[in-house]
């Protein structure tokens, strides 16, 4: 059942420099209980999708095509409707959670404000939920009170706070905005865990954003890679990883540091792809990776890959797609 | 909080200004509420036979020239100006801190509009707009109080809307906003709290300035009228008596001095206490 359709976003931003298109035919889905992955670079566009999902992108920034949560276009949707859906039916957890929690006040009123807000409790009930759901992603009543202040918990203490807080009012639709790059990696399992875990038991829809391959692989179901704006493949996470059809997702597979074969001690340099990601303003004709390609021809500097269907699910922007296959 | 509350009380006891400035301005702040029910003499009661005298056990800084008792006159004075100063600064409070909220809030064409009647307002000298309200609405208590307080509000609305914005910009108000909070909401339960110690410290700086300007139109005869005392009119009045009784000006004056002194040391290691950065530093 899909739960959010994504339908040619697109999402400009008007400068002095004339238009400027920050994302470009985006087009995802995403069902109850499933997991999106959203991979890519600093300045690809994931958070920017993220926003517009939940209707909060930067002022002067336009966004078309269509955003549909079970059927409502979020895109057409006035200030009003959008902020009864946020908080209820959408929403997000961030990256760090040492700023994403106000600092003067108790943890548990951050958590009971929501439900106040969506669901008119009472303060008294509000309170009773609120405990609930903070036990619920592990901070028990019983040695993490209410009255606590963010300053008294640690990262991954917070962290859940904001889980909890993003997840007080039951949406149906969870972004999380790399939740864990804050924090250190044994917490970081446990935060996945817990995600993992509450997608299951409450049939949410999660979208997780992140530029860590491993963490796609172990958490999502299906997976998107994006880059300079742009949808370059995407498709169920294990055929992804299988196939790997797209020279950038490639790189950024080769990108990822790994130990250097066992008993060898010289360290091998880290693998990048070489350039830089061509500017919004500047954006080349074709291809917008044609400048960091190995395979780029011709047709690619010219010409603007569209996505294809290469088997279930699974699709690419690229001309090359057979030549990439071969050459791995 | 009680932890937050108790620390706060240990950091500012260690802190000389907000011990001196506190004493002070509680002890001044006391005399006030005392002088509401009780002074040693009735301060409307004029007993010719008793004027001028010097300091004494029965009057202790004296008696004016129409026999008041000074130390009752000044306790008086105390309530005068803790009134003004109060309703003054509570009128900037109340008026020039939703205003500065809206104008972070909203930014834009009403940010700016705000704003910059707020610059308009700040152009004239405080006193000399005050002076002006008062010349032209008329000399009296009421009049004095709402002219202090006009020139509170962009005092309020200005550095509300600088701290709130400093604010805006950080990444809970983007989760709140997530959560769907619309931005009367956001400024209320989110903003408010958190740049409630600066204000907490300009309203005692503001209060001071009110003592010294409710003082200065007493003494120019547009604040508070006779029979009322106020520690600026009993300036005025001694001004022509400087010779025969001096002390009758230097107790009001040392009064005012004491006051604004004391509230501007407070308000100093107010901030300092109120200050995490500050309070871990030391």
């Amino acid at each position: 059942m899909t739960l959010l359709s994504i339908e040619n976003l697109c999402v400009e931003l008007e400068g002095p420099n004339g238009v400027c298109r920050l994302l470009d035919q985006v087009n995802l889905s995403l069902s109850k209980g499933q997991c999106l992955g959203l991979v890519g670079e600093s300045g690809c566009g994931k958070s920017m999708t993220a926003m517009a999902i939940i209707g909060l992108l930067p002022q002067g920034m336009r966004a078309h095509g269509k955003i549909l949560l079970n059927g409502e276009d979020l895109l057409k949707a006035d200030e009003e409707r959008l902020c009864q859906l946020r908080g209820r039916k959408v929403a997000m957890v961030f990256q760090e959670p040492m700023t994403a929690l106000n600092p003067v006040v108790p943890i548990g009123r951050q958590v009971a404000e929501g439900l106040r807000l969506h669901l008119g409790l009472t303060r008294h009930e509000a309170e009773t939920r609120a405990s609930q759901t903070l036990a619920r992603v592990g901070l028990p009543v019983e040695r993490f009170a209410l009255s606590l202040f963010p300053h008294q918990l640690s990262g991954g203490q917070r962290q859940r706070v904001v889980i909890a807080m993003a997840l007080a009012c039951g949406p149906e639709i969870l972004v999380a905005d790399e939740p864990t790059t804050a924090l250190d990696v044994t917490v970081q399992a446990q935060i996945l865990d817990l995600l993992a875990d509450i997608i299951d038991e409450f049939g949410m829809g999660l979208v997780l954003i992140t530029h860590d391959l491993g963490v796609v692989a172990e958490t999502t179901d299906t997976m998107a890679v994006m880059y300079a704006g742009r949808l370059v493949e995407d498709g169920p996470t294990v055929e992804v990883f299988e196939r790997m059809a797209h020279p950038y997702t490639r790189g950024l597979f080769a990108a990822m540091p790994s130990h250097s074969s066992e008993g060898s001690t010289t360290r091998s340099p880290l693998t990048t792809i070489p350039g830089r990601v061509p500017d919004a303003l500047s954006r080349p004709a074709g291809c917008p990776f044609v400048t960091r390609c190995g395979f780029a021809t011709d047709l690619c500097s010219r010409e603007l890959p569209l996505m294809k269907t290469l088997g279930h699910r699974h699709n690419a922007a690229c001309f090359n797609i057979a030549h990439v296959e071969e050459g791995s | 909080m009680s932890d937050g509350l108790a620390e706060i009380w240990r950091t500012g006891l260690r802190n000389r200004g907000f011990v001196i400035g506190g004493i002070i301005t509680v002890s001044f702040v006391l005399l006030a509420a005392i002088a509401l029910i009780w002074t040693p003499y009735p301060v409307e009661e004029i007993v010719v036979t008793r004027r001028f005298q010097g300091i004494s056990s029965a009057h202790w800084l004296g008696t004016d020239q129409f026999g008041r008792d000074l130390v009752s006159l000044l306790m008086a004075g105390a309530v005068n100006s803790v009134a003004v100063a109060i309703v003054a600064v509570g009128l900037g409070v109340g008026i020039g801190v939703p205003l500065g909220a809206i104008a972070a809030a909203r930014q834009g064409w009403l940010d700016e509009i705000l704003m910059r009647a707020n610059d308009f307002a700040f152009a004239f000298p405080a006193l000399l707009s005050a002076v002006m309200i008062t010349a032209l609405a008329g000399p009296g208590a009421i009049n004095s109080i709402i002219a202090i307080g006009i020139f509170n509000i962009p005092v309020f609305a200005r550095l509300t809307r600088g701290a709130a914005l400093v604010v805006w910009k950080r990444e809970f108000i983007m989760a709140a906003r997530v959560a769907g909070k619309g931005p009367l909401r956001i400024s209320i339960e989110h903003i408010l709290p958190n740049i409630s110690s600066v204000l907490i410290v300009q309203v005692t700086i503001q209060f001071a300035l009110a003592i010294l300007a409710e003082a200065g139109l007493s003494y120019l005869g547009l604040g508070t009228q006779p029979p009322q005392p106020s520690w600026g009119k009993m300036l005025n009045e001694a001004q022509t008596l400087m010779f025969l009784a001096p002390q009758l000006a230097i107790f009001p004056g040392v009064a005012i001095a004491l006051t604004v002194l004391g509230l501007n040391l407070f308000g100093d290691g107010l901030r300092d206490v109120l200050d995490p950065r500050l309070r871990r530093e030391r």
